[in-house]
């Protein structure tokens, strides 16, 4: 009599320990364009959190929570990104990875701010970290080093002389064409002409015409390959013989099936793609990606974003809680190279990713990349 | 002088397919008094259609001018039936009620053929092969045409010809005339009204997906919510040229292809569009019923 109610007590406080156990979850946020334009990017960054997640979660979890993930689409649109910052945050994520714009992540930001929610994006317009939200850190590299990058590479490197410079309307696009714009004039270089085209409108002849009066070098494009592959084409088409530099969001592989033929001979500006990653961690994940989605990530920003999964991991590990605000000065001030996928991570005061390394590739004849330049 | 008759044939181009879509509005609303706002996602819905024929049945591969005219062909028929379906669905049981329940229901049907889109193909972006067409180029003194551009220049004057003495010439264009101007004298006259306006959705929607599909063969990039943008140029364009009107319609495309060319080449780039609807504006301050549009007086 006694042991049977022994027995049932403990199997009764085993069943409570269960359940305990069970609801004892954490969940991060994912928010990202999931469909839309740049629906193969939202994809490729919620593929990534899930895999890092479930890794994770067999380790045996996050200081022995299980995590959960929770993915709000935002469809690169500012009022969508605005309305997933109110859902994960009635979700109860204690972190949200994304966006993969600028302009959803900046939508978004004040709202985590509020609620004490971590967010990290690839975002590389500058304004992301003017705010000073100690909630925020980007993953990538801002545009300010990209376009002292391009800039060096146009008047010192290749010795341009006639530079036109072309962005949409975007935040992140006309920012980072302004700093290229910028840099070039610092270093003494001519910007023959700067113009803007509207994203989505397929037909770009007018503007190109344009410029082909101008007689340039060299067409330098710093929106998103939706565009960039079809300004490439055109370009072609109306035989403007000048060559053809992409900033880093027409890294993607619809950018070639856009340009065809005429992507062969094209440069393209980004951190490091995620083939030629010479880190550790980057072989580990990279083969554990295409092992469980049969392909490689879309482009490096799935995987600048997993690094700022895997940087808010660590912070919670080493500062053994969930206090957001701990975890933010854990980031900022003592993480110090913490071996990211794209490389040593780390983190300023303001949030920003210092430590930029940045190549320019030319798209081979079999759509491959060859690295022409590297700093 | 080359600049300038380069930006001339980029207008003509991307005007010519606005004509093509801005017959369908034209035509719908000369006889219905309706404006077919899913027209647009109709246009989107054939550049899919064109794409699936072209890479299940033909593998995607270079082929030869007959099965250029055969995906032409199919992809039309296809567009037409569901033109057709579009009226005896959406519009026909509506055809009595308030003109405000037949524009919300036109609206309805855009987004659910753009839905629809974004259900079967996905929502990804699709890229049409480049190599359906010769990728010859031609270069006339520094003024460069593509035989795709020709292509479309030719194809729509041709149609567009080929339309307006259909509509002139022939006893269904008289017909179509008389359902215009007033559809029970057209019924009492023995003109099987229903049949007319389903003749109207045929045409229009084959119309639109020739446009669609040269769209997707000069721009190649597909993207589900892409008939908005064409749909709302060619409904302007539409309005411009004197909605009702079908030369109108044709004139109209023209003009804004032709507006936005040349203001982008030698005004500024950024405010071309602002400054194409700003002329367009004062064009409709000028002719209210635009261009060719005709005064008809209110019947009290």
């Amino acid at each position: 009599m006694k042991l049977t109610r022994l027995a049932s007590a403990f199997a009764l406080s085993a069943a409570v320990c269960a359940s305990v156990f069970a609801a004892d979850t954490v969940k991060i946020g994912v928010q990202a364009p999931i469909t839309g334009k740049y629906a193969n990017e939202g994809q490729g960054i919620d593929n990534f959190v899930r895999l890092i997640v479930d890794e994770k979660n067999k380790e045996g979890g996050l200081l022995g929570k299980k995590i959960e993930v929770v993915t709000c689409d935002d469809e690169a649109k500012a009022q969508k990104a605005a309305v997933c910052a109110k859902k994960l945050s009635n979700a109860g994520v204690f972190a949200v990875i994304g966006s993969y714009t600028s302009g959803a992540t900046e939508a978004a930001q004040t709202t985590y701010y509020r609620n004490k929610i971590l967010q990290t994006s690839d975002g590389t317009s500058d304004s992301l970290i003017k705010r000073k939200y100690w909630t925020f850190f980007r993953n990538s590299f801002p545009n300010s080093a990209q376009g002292e990058f391009t800039a060096d590479y146009f008047v010192n490197q290749k010795k341009y002389e006639r530079i036109v410079v072309l962005s949409d309307y975007s935040s992140y696009s006309d920012g980072l064409a302004d700093s290229v714009e910028d840099s070039i004039k610092k270093l003494g270089g001519n910007v023959a002409f700067r113009g803007k085209i509207k994203s989505g409108t397929q037909n770009f002849t007018a503007i190109l015409t344009k410029v082909k009066a101008l007689n340039p070098d060299v067409i330098y494009y710093s929106g998103y390959y939706t565009d960039g592959g079809l300004l490439r084409v055109q370009q072609q088409q109306l035989g403007i013989n000048a060559d053809f530099v992409g900033g880093d969001s027409n890294d993607n592989p619809d950018f070639l099936k856009l340009a065809g033929k005429t992507a062969a001979g094209v440069y393209l500006v980004n951190v490091p793609t995620p083939d030629i990653l010479p880190y550790e961690a980057a072989k580990k994940y990279l083969t554990a990606y295409e092992d469980r989605f049969n392909m490689k990530p879309p482009s490096i920003w799935a995987v600048v974003n997993a690094d700022g999964l895997r940087a808010v991991m660590e912070g919670v590990e080493k500062t053994n809680s969930f206090d957001t605000k701990k975890i933010s000065d854990y980031i900022r001030n003592d993480m110090k190279d913490f071996p990211g996928i794209t490389g040593p991570f780390n983190i300023r005061e303001d949030g920003e990713r210092v430590g930029a390394s940045l190549m320019v590739y030319q798209i081979q004849e079999d759509g491959s990349y060859k690295v022409s330049f590297n700093k | 002088m080359d600049i300038f008759l380069q930006q001339l044939i980029n207008g003509l181009t991307i005007g010519s397919l606005y004509a093509l879509v801005a017959l369908g509005y034209t035509m719908v609303y000369g006889v219905m008094k309706l404006i077919n706002f899913a027209h647009g996602d109709l246009v989107a819905f054939s550049a899919y259609v064109g794409l699936t024929i072209f890479t299940q049945f033909f593998g995607a591969s270079a082929v030869s001018f007959v099965d250029v005219i055969i995906i032409f062909l199919f992809t039309s028929i296809i567009v037409a039936f569901v033109g057709v379906l579009l009226e005896r669905l959406a519009y026909r049981p509506l055809r009595t009620a308030p003109r405000l329940s037949a524009v919300v229901s036109a609206l309805g049907a855009a987004l659910v053929i753009q839905n629809g889109i974004m259900l079967i193909w996905g929502p990804n972006m699709q890229i049409f092969p480049a190599d359906l067409l010769p990728s010859t180029i031609w270069n006339i003194s520094g003024v460069i045409i593509t035989f795709t551009q020709v292509c479309i220049l030719a194809l729509s004057a041709v149609l567009m010809i080929a339309l307006y003495f259909f509509i002139n010439k022939t006893k269904i264009g008289t017909a179509i005339r008389a359902t215009a101007i007033d559809q029970d004298a057209a019924k009492l006259m023995g003109i099987n009204v229903n049949r007319i306006i389903m003749i109207i959705f045929v045409v229009g929607s084959m119309l639109g997906a020739i446009g669609g599909l040269f769209i997707g063969l000069y721009y190649r990039s597909l993207t589900f919510d892409m008939g908005w943008v064409y749909g709302l140029s060619a409904f302007i364009a539409a309005i411009i040229g004197g909605i009702g009107s079908i030369p109108g319609a044709m004139i109209g495309g023209l003009l804004l292809g032709l507006f936005n060319a040349l203001i982008a080449g030698y005004i500024s780039t950024e405010w071309a569009e602002t400054l194409t609807f700003v002329l367009l504006i004062i064009i409709l301050i000028v002719r209210p019923t635009g261009i060719l549009g005709e005064k008809t007086a209110e019947k009290v």
